[in-house]
């Protein structure tokens, strides 16, 4: 690593390490969702991003992870074997059983196929786990206490924060030098020519199912964290859009750099979290985004990073900032634009102003409250509001686009001209 | 035995719903190379659409309008998302479908609620067919079923029997023979999604009034399907058909089943021991009737990982 990953590195963990003091109390148990989120991202990238295995079940693990742990904490009571800082490994146990025997079956398939049975595998689990009364609790779940241990007590957040810290940036180094062994060159290999692995003699059905279980395993790490958290599990965790969550998580951050996805899940937990009292319709932004991030920055938000740097390498960093100014503003016209249109349809297709509206039979549309002031829904100007924002913000990236070829022709005329290019040289010398 | 004719009887339509919407499915695989992740979504949207018409198109004018708008969906989606990301492979396009599902799902939640609407057959389609002993069967399921068999038919006729029939094959074989001969077939693969996801609103507007229409209904029916594209041989229409009964069969049976694996280990003087265990071994059949396609899928990949009618590779 170059000496300025290890600067940011420190300085990420540093800041980690002093939020408790800088945040007040729910943002730190927002903190700590990130961090498990950030984990269980991570987990999944061994298997989506490094082995190119794309599992949409992996609620399944981070679910038997903290099924596994709250039945150890109520189990050992924090003392004996199994202390409560270290709870998480009964998560990893139970995660990597599961992941060796879910991922003997899934890894029997590959590509779609693999997608398809990671997804039933999932399902299956969902639907057997309310039958399970004793194992999985049915309906209610099961809820257990963080008991004492160490001298410490685990009453406060702050200490939980701290443990789920500790965790998560043991697992992430762990996660990371695996990516150095020759298992993790491997599973690389796994992604980009498996005929090529099996000719060189690897069992690569066995390599699948390694990389499969390491995965699950920190699932299921992530999972045990989880239960430490909120002491409780309940079979919902085992629900499809926990797997969902985690797909889109890792691809808005981008697959290909290692903490991609841990900033992909930690950002949109954090947004989930501050837009939750504000919005219902969260998940379909969530949605937006992801597909948005899919269709024109398929490396995701990390990749965005990069292409800035390569940018500004290759043009200078003049000649990108008023492109970034006005991309950024094309992306909030936008975004205020559709924010305008999907909140005025969600309040407009409530159930309380449908039935509003159903009271009072002639009255007309009542106007709707949205953003501290009252919207006619029948008014051209309320429509027209949404369509000047998206309108300008279309225009404007057309803009931006046109901007950015002429940036990218005037840089070929530079290498075309031969004087240009000895100067280019110089430059680079 | 009539509860055992019944029920093979509700088993064979469910599992021609399913081969509905597994047929498009596999058609697009076969020829795109696409997991098509929305297909189940097609479905749901094609019972909301129709839900929402029936209104002021009566419930058939409904069933047909919304056919034709989830086809036009299904266009929309491959020409204006799915072909901008061809060049990155198809995991990428793996990934944007299962967005543009998660898409639906929201936006249906947005527009309906996130609760079953009220979407009925009318009341001139609600009676008993004929009687089985005291059961008498609904001439709905019937009609249902009979949809299903009207389309394979349909469209098995046209792509063995017409020209373009032998286009959509020569593309999906050899997409760029194909091309080479003067045919277009960025259109061919547009019309294939196009009739593929009209298949689904078609199954979605008949059936989703017969079972319910709610927001979760695609992850519901897309989990079956896939595992009957597994359990049939993605790509393989008659493996699909194969499978879709088998599995509609088989979940329509085991709901009547009041047996556990306790009591087929009492056949070997292990009830006793089985019943102590607990867990798994004294679960009624009927009860986890949801979880046996999975158990299904899992035993083809044990004994034949390329599905029932797959090819080898």
């Amino acid at each position: 690593m170059k000496p300025n990953t290890w600067i940011a590195l420190a300085l990420g963990v540093g800041l980690l390490l002093a939020l408790p003091a800088l945040t007040t109390a729910s943002l730190l148990n927002a903190s700590i969702q990130m961090l498990i989120a950030a984990l269980f991202a991570c987990a999944f990238n061994v298997l989506c991003g490094q082995g190119g295995m794309l599992s949409f079940g992996h609620a399944a693990y981070f679910g038997v992870g903290t099924f596994a742990t709250v039945h150890a904490m109520n189990a050992f009571n924090g003392a004996g074997l199994l202390p409560t800082p270290l709870m998480p490994l009964a998560g990893a146990a139970m995660g990597l059983l599961v992941g060796i025997v879910a991922g003997w079956f899934a890894t029997k398939r590959t590509g779609a196929y693999f997608a398809m049975i990671t997804l039933a595998l999932a399902e299956l689990l969902h639907a057997l786990a309310p039958q399970l009364k004793g194992v999985f609790g049915g309906e209610a779940g099961i809820s257990t206490m963080r008991m004492p241990a160490w001298g410490l007590t685990f009453g406060s957040s702050t200490e939980v924060y701290y443990l789920t810290l500790a965790w998560v940036l043991l697992s992430l180094a762990l996660l990371y030098l695996y990516t150095l062994t020759p298992v993790g060159r491997l599973t690389l290999g796994l992604r980009e020519n498996t005929h090529r692995l099996r000719f060189l003699g690897y069992d690569v059905h066995r390599l699948n199912v390694t990389v499969f279980a390491i995965s699950a395993m920190f699932a299921g790490v992530a999972g045990g964290l989880q239960a430490l958290n909120t002491e409780s599990a309940n079979y919902v965790l085992l629900e499809g859009h926990v797997s969902a969550a985690v797909v889109l998580n890792s691809y808005i951050g981008g697959v290909s750099v290692f903490l991609g996805p841990a900033l992909g899940a930690a950002l949109m937990t954090f947004f989930g979290y501050a837009v939750s009292d504000l919005t219902r319709a969260w998940l379909l932004y969530q949605g937006i985004l992801f597909v948005l991030v899919m269709m024109f920055m398929p490396s995701g938000l990390t990749g965005f990073f990069q292409w800035l740097g390569a940018g500004r390498r290759a043009h200078g960093s003049a000649a990108l900032v008023p492109l970034l100014v006005l991309g950024v503003l094309a992306g909030l016209l936008l975004t205020a634009g559709t924010v305008f249109t999907v909140e005025l349809l969600q309040r407009f297709f409530s159930q309380d102003y449908r039935s509003m509206a159903a009271l009072r039979p002639g009255a007309g549309w009542a106007p709707i409250a949205l953003f501290g002031r009252e919207w006619l829904p029948t008014a051209v100007g309320t429509w027209a509001v949404p369509l000047v924002l998206c309108g300008a913000g279309a225009a404007l990236v057309l803009v931006v686009r046109r901007m950015w070829q002429a940036l990218l022709d005037r840089a070929e005329e530079k290498q075309a001209a031969p004087h240009a290019a000895v100067a280019a040289q110089g430059d680079a010398l | 035995m009539e509860s055992l004719i019944v029920s093979l009887l509700n088993g064979v339509i469910y599992g021609l719903l399913l081969f509905m919407v597994s047929a498009g499915l596999t058609l697009i695989f076969g020829m795109m190379g696409v997991l098509n992740f929305a297909h189940a979504s097609f479905y749901m949207l094609g019972a909301y659409f129709a839900f929402a018409l029936q209104g002021s198109l009566g419930f058939w004018g409904a069933v047909v309008a919304s056919t034709v708008l989830v086809g036009l969906v299904g266009v929309v989606v491959e020409k204006y998302f799915l072909r901008r990301v061809h060049h990155h492979g198809h995991a990428h396009e793996l990934l944007l479908t299962f967005g543009l599902s998660f898409i639906i799902a929201e936006l249906v939640k947005l527009f309906f609620g996130n609760f079953p609407v009220d979407y009925r057959i009318p009341a001139s389609m609600d009676f008993a067919l004929f009687r089985l002993g005291a059961t008498s069967y609904p001439a709905y399921r019937i009609l249902m079923g009979t949809v299903a068999v009207v389309m394979f038919v349909l469209v098995y006729l046209l792509l063995t029997r017409t020209r373009v029939g032998i286009i959509v094959r020569a593309a999906i074989y050899k997409p760029r023979m194909a091309e080479a001969l003067g045919h277009n077939v960025p259109v061919v693969f547009m019309g294939v999604f196009c009739v593929g996801a009209a298949l689904a609103g078609l199954a979605g507007a008949v059936a989703g009034a017969f079972y319910t229409t709610n927001p979760n209904m695609a992850l519901e029916l897309g989990v079956m399907v896939f595992v009957v594209v597994v359990v049939g041989g993605l790509g393989s229409m008659g493996g699909a058909m194969l499978a879709s009964l088998l599995i509609g069969v088989i979940t329509s049976l085991s709901v009547g089943v009041d047996y556990s694996l306790a009591d087929l280990l009492a056949w070997f003087g292990a009830g006793e021991w089985a019943r102590q265990v607990g867990g798994l071994l004294t679960l009624k059949l009927s009860s986890i009737a949801a979880t046996i396609p999975f158990a299904l899928m899992l035993l083809v990949l044990m004994v034949r990982p390329s599905g029932l009618m797959g090819d080898k590779n």
